[in-house]
């Protein structure tokens, strides 16, 4: 029985539980990506800021270039803001890409973790190259 | 049937009892453990020379392996068909042993989420179980089986704690006396499975994290400070439990279509109070708000705002103001881009009332533009009448009727509700008082409508919870306090020892009549011993006799003596009721009319119901009443259901008193003549026989004779004296006196209603002068002889 409980944690852990770290790593990609409304702020890149000076304006053509020029500057200070906060969300992102991928290799190789430790004992490798 | 193998040495038993095994205390120490093995190894590597360290690193991964195995796994292994020990719930399976007996079961059950559950919302608790369980291992085939089957019926991925509760009690032998005792049948059970995996879900779901967007939601959209400050934003705070019922199912989808569409972008939510509008425009806006739900691009992260007529009013007090303050509120919700304005019970903003105004002339042209989302949500009623007077408005709105919830329905509501209210007042409320209170508010309350009007019940019964428990009888008591009548069976020993004497305490007021008085205090007690048809009157009863004979009084004594006061008699005097269009009177609304016969049962429906003199009213106002007297029912102007069922209805007439008269003196007995005569009744076209047939007894009253008005003059000077004693004074009356105010008092054709008045006159005139002339003083017995009765009675005579 021993031996058939081992048997299923290896099972577990290389089919359910592995698919189950994969899911919960791409979960939270996904709530770090809503977060920083990635595809939203893509989207409405160049949309004006707020919707300030984004009505329509009757009146003469001084008037109108007025309002295009408002509605232009209104645009390039939402864009600046919005890639600013893509930039920001894409270096979070890359860290927690990298936390995930890490997450993800650690669990693949902790089953092996004590042979490797045997066998780093047997080698009489010490850290002492770091003192 | 097959018989069912129970493989206590399956793998899946094994992962089972290893999950047990390691329970929380001891997966903590794991975690202690590792952490400990952690720094033990780091600490050996960088501090010392020994490469022992290594062998510590490696041996880290063991602990976190068995703890992350025990969380994904151990304590929930999957499911396999085909066998019991498959489909057992990990908790069950891992604390049953080796060699399972029912005992055992129940003391793993007892363990369990579900049998826990099972013990809190039904009382059906592990010493209860372990009374009808045996200790014999082949018992437990029939509870497998049992078992199998009904995890089936429930849709059930396991057979859980509370799969196997039902389970227990489907293999006992006395079952059904054993659920009638709780008051429950085995579909409670089942329902009590399904509430039980709902909890569950709702519980994983709310684990969920809700993706709304993030932080760069709102860029693109304008600012709305006039709109948050005087609206109510729903999508804040989404991720409640809001229930998703068929019916609401429906109108989300509705709502979804209207809006994504490039149709007419407003809906009008039309429904009685109480069904629900409010709750599906919060479903609506959550929906809207989670990123992982299906809805049109064009309407993702779009904001529902409800904006409540009363603080705009507050705020703006004048017609020109509020017009402005509403087109500047619209118009920056126009310029947002992402608001849909939700105006909850719309009809205050189309029509002139205390606390609304009618906005139709700034409102219609924006329903009609489409250039603002907007939703309504209205009564039936108001909708019909606004629509009466603005077409165009109705024309304008797309409709979207909402209707109440059905019985299962409503349950799912309350269980789903219910989680806030048991939080917020720290009870636990059982299935019963569900049950109970979706009864008991179809009967008694009647300003709302289903799902809201059983909560309502539900939420006031929280009030009533003995130790912490919001039982059926929680909810009863929240009825009879709030609405004033008496359900279920009479338990106070004053009450029994009232039901039990009805006739004495009835007789103390009124003499004679016996018939009459029993067959009143028998339905009173059928109804109080809960042997009655719940779905009728308590009793519907004709009385028919000359005037002056007790009729009146018998109710008003029924009143007095059992429903707490005179003032519990609803008493319409037919008479006044004898053209068609009196019906309209007698069901009118409680607003216009508090004393229509509907609003003072609304009011109060534990009481006598008088029809005085009933033969008096017209034709059309009787027929009306025949639903309330067959059904107990009655349908206000409203068309609300008004309730009669806790109602004693009296009807009094003098038809054919003569007649009765007559027959009595011929000699004739009542018994013989009741049928005869009320065969007379109809063929002369008094009543119709429809009619007749209503009352569960037609009971004729006979003209009293001298012995007993005798007594009527004694219990009109016992009222005397009650009235006297306020001044420390009584009366004693001679009995030839007696005698003689019955000489002068009676009226074969009045009854005994002279006799008051002739009393009345000789002992008050008598009593006035006495007190005037100084005679009396506190303490003093006035005695009345025959000679001072016959002085004032020949001198009245002679003045007259």
């Amino acid at each position: 029985m021993v031996m058939l409980l081992l048997t299923s944690l290896f099972q577990w852990w290389y089919g359910d539980g592995f698919r189950e770290r994969i899911h919960i790593n791409s979960g939270r990609l996904e709530n770090i990506i809503d977060y920083f409304s990635f595809s939203l702020l893509l989207k409405t890149l160049f949309s004006p800021y707020r919707q300030i000076s984004a009505g329509t304006t009757q009146g003469s053509l001084e008037v109108k270039m007025r309002a295009m020029l408002d509605k232009l500057f209104s645009r390039v200070i939402g864009m600046v803001i919005r890639l600013m906060i893509l930039i920001v969300g894409a270096i979070v992102i890359g860290v927690l890409v990298t936390y995930s991928l890490v997450s993800i290799i650690t669990w693949a190789i902790l089953p092996i973790l004590p042979i490797v430790g045997v066998i780093l004992m047997g080698t009489g490798w010490t850290l002492e190259w770091i003192r | 049937m097959d018989k069912v193998a129970f493989n206590s040495h399956s793998l899946r038993a094994a992962k089972s009892r290893l999950g047990v095994l390691l329970s929380n205390p001891l997966i903590l120490l794991f975690n202690v453990i590792t952490i400990g093995l952690l720094f033990g190894s780091l600490s050996v590597l960088l501090l010392t020379d020994m490469s022992i360290g290594w062998l510590l690193v490696g041996f880290t991964a063991i602990p976190i392996m068995i703890a992350e195995w025990h969380r994904g796994e151990l304590k929930s292994p999957r499911s396999i068909e085909g066998s019991v020990d498959g489909l057992l719930a990990g908790d069950i399976l891992g604390g049953l042993g080796k060699n399972p007996t029912p005992k055992t079961v129940v003391k793993a059950v007892a363990r369990s989420h579900g049998g826990i559950f099972f013990a809190n919302r039904f009382g059906i608790t592990s010493g209860f179980l372990d009374n009808i369980t045996t200790d014999q291992p082949a018992d437990c085939e029939p509870i497998w089986q049992s078992a199998l089957k009904i995890r089936e019926e429930a849709g059930s991925e396991f057979v859980s704690g509370a799969v196997l509760v039902v389970a227990i009690i489907d293999s006992y032998s006395e079952r059904d006396s054993l659920l009638a005792h709780m008051k429950l049948d085995r579909d409670d059970l089942l329902s009590g499975i399904r509430w039980y995996e709902h909890v569950r879900i709702l519980i994983n779901k709310s684990k969920r994290p809700l993706r709304t967007g993030g932080i760069a939601r709102d860029f693109a959209f304008g600012y709305i400070p006039m709109l948050k400050r005087f609206g109510q934003n729903l999508s804040e705070n989404t991720g409640g439990m809001h229930v998703e019922l068929e019916a609401h199912q429906k109108a989300l989808d509705q709502l979804i279509d209207s809006f994504g569409s490039g149709g007419s972008q407003n809906a009008a939510l039309i429904g009685a109070a109480g069904v629900g509008k409010s709750t599906i425009v919060r479903a609506f806006a959550e929906r809207l708000m989670d990123a992982d739900a299906k809805v049109p691009a064009n309407l993702k992260f779009r904001q529902v705002f409800m904006l409540d007529s009363s603080s705009l009013i507050s705020a703006a007090p004048g017609r020109g103001e509020l017009e402005g303050l509403i087109m500047h509120i619209l118009g920056e919700a126009q310029s947002a881009k992402n608001i849909i304005i939700c105006l909850d019970n719309a009809q205050m903003f189309f029509e002139d009332a205390v606390g609304s105004v009618d906005l139709s002339n700034v409102l219609l042209p924006i329903l009609e533009s489409d250039s603002l989302r907007i939703i309504l949500t209205m009564d039936e009623q108001k909708f019909l009448q606004i629509g009466q007077r603005n077409a165009g408005l109705m024309n304008a709105l797309n409709r979207i009727n909402i209707a109440p919830a059905t019985r299962e329905e409503t349950l799912t509501v309350m269980q789903d509700q219910l989680l806030f209210t048991e939080y917020k007042r720290k009870v636990t409320v059982m299935y019963q008082a569900l049950d109970e209170a979706y009864r008991l508010s179809e009967r008694y309350i009647h300003e709302l409508e289903m799902p809201g009007r059983a909560f309502k019940l539900l939420e006031s019964a929280a009030g009533y919870a003995e130790n912490g428990l919001v039982t059926g009888n929680s909810v009863q008591q929240a009825v009879e306090q709030t609405v004033g009548v008496k359900i279920g069976v009479a338990h106070g020993e004053q009450e029994r020892d009232t039901l039990l004497n009805l006739e004495d305490l009835i007789h103390k007021r009124m003499i004679n009549q016996t018939r009459a008085v029993q067959v009143v205090s028998d339905a009173l007690r059928r109804a109080r011993a809960g042997v009655r048809n719940e779905n009728r009157p308590i009793g519907t009863f004709l009385f028919l006799g000359p005037t002056g004979v007790g009729k009146t009084e018998l109710a008003k004594a029924l009143g007095d003596v059992y429903f707490g006061g005179e003032d519990r008699l609803i008493r319409l005097d037919m008479n006044e009721y004898v053209r068609s269009e009196d019906v309209a009177r007698l069901i009118a609304d409680g607003a216009d009319d508090p004393n229509s016969l509907t609003a003072q049962a609304m009011k109060q429906p534990f009481s006598v119901v008088l029809f005085d003199e009933i033969e008096k009213a017209h034709p059309q106002v009787l027929t009306t009443l025949l639903q309330l007297l067959d059904e107990g029912i009655l349908r206000d102007i409203k068309n609300r259901e008004v309730s009669f069922r806790d109602a004693i209805v009296i009807a009094t007439s003098n038809a054919g008193a003569d007649r009765i008269r007559e027959y009595i003196q011929r000699g004739y007995k009542m018994k013989d003549f009741e049928k005869q005569f009320t065969d007379e009744l109809i063929s002369s076209n008094q009543f119709k026989p429809e009619f007749l047939n209503r009352f569960d007894e037609i009971v004729i009253f006979r003209p009293l004779d001298k012995k007993e008005l005798l007594q009527v003059v004694d219990l009109i000077l016992v009222g005397i004296n009650k009235q006297m004693a306020l001044q420390k004074i009584s009366i004693n009356v001679a009995d030839d006196a007696k005698e003689f105010l019955v000489e002068k008092g009676y009226d074969p054709r009045l009854g005994a209603r002279p006799m008051r008045r002739v009393v009345q006159r000789t002992v008050e005139n008598t009593v006035a002068k006495q007190m005037l002339g100084g005679n009396v003083e506190p303490g003093t017995v006035i005695d009345i002889t025959l000679d001072e009765v016959r002085k004032i009675l020949n001198d009245d005579d002679s003045s007259a």
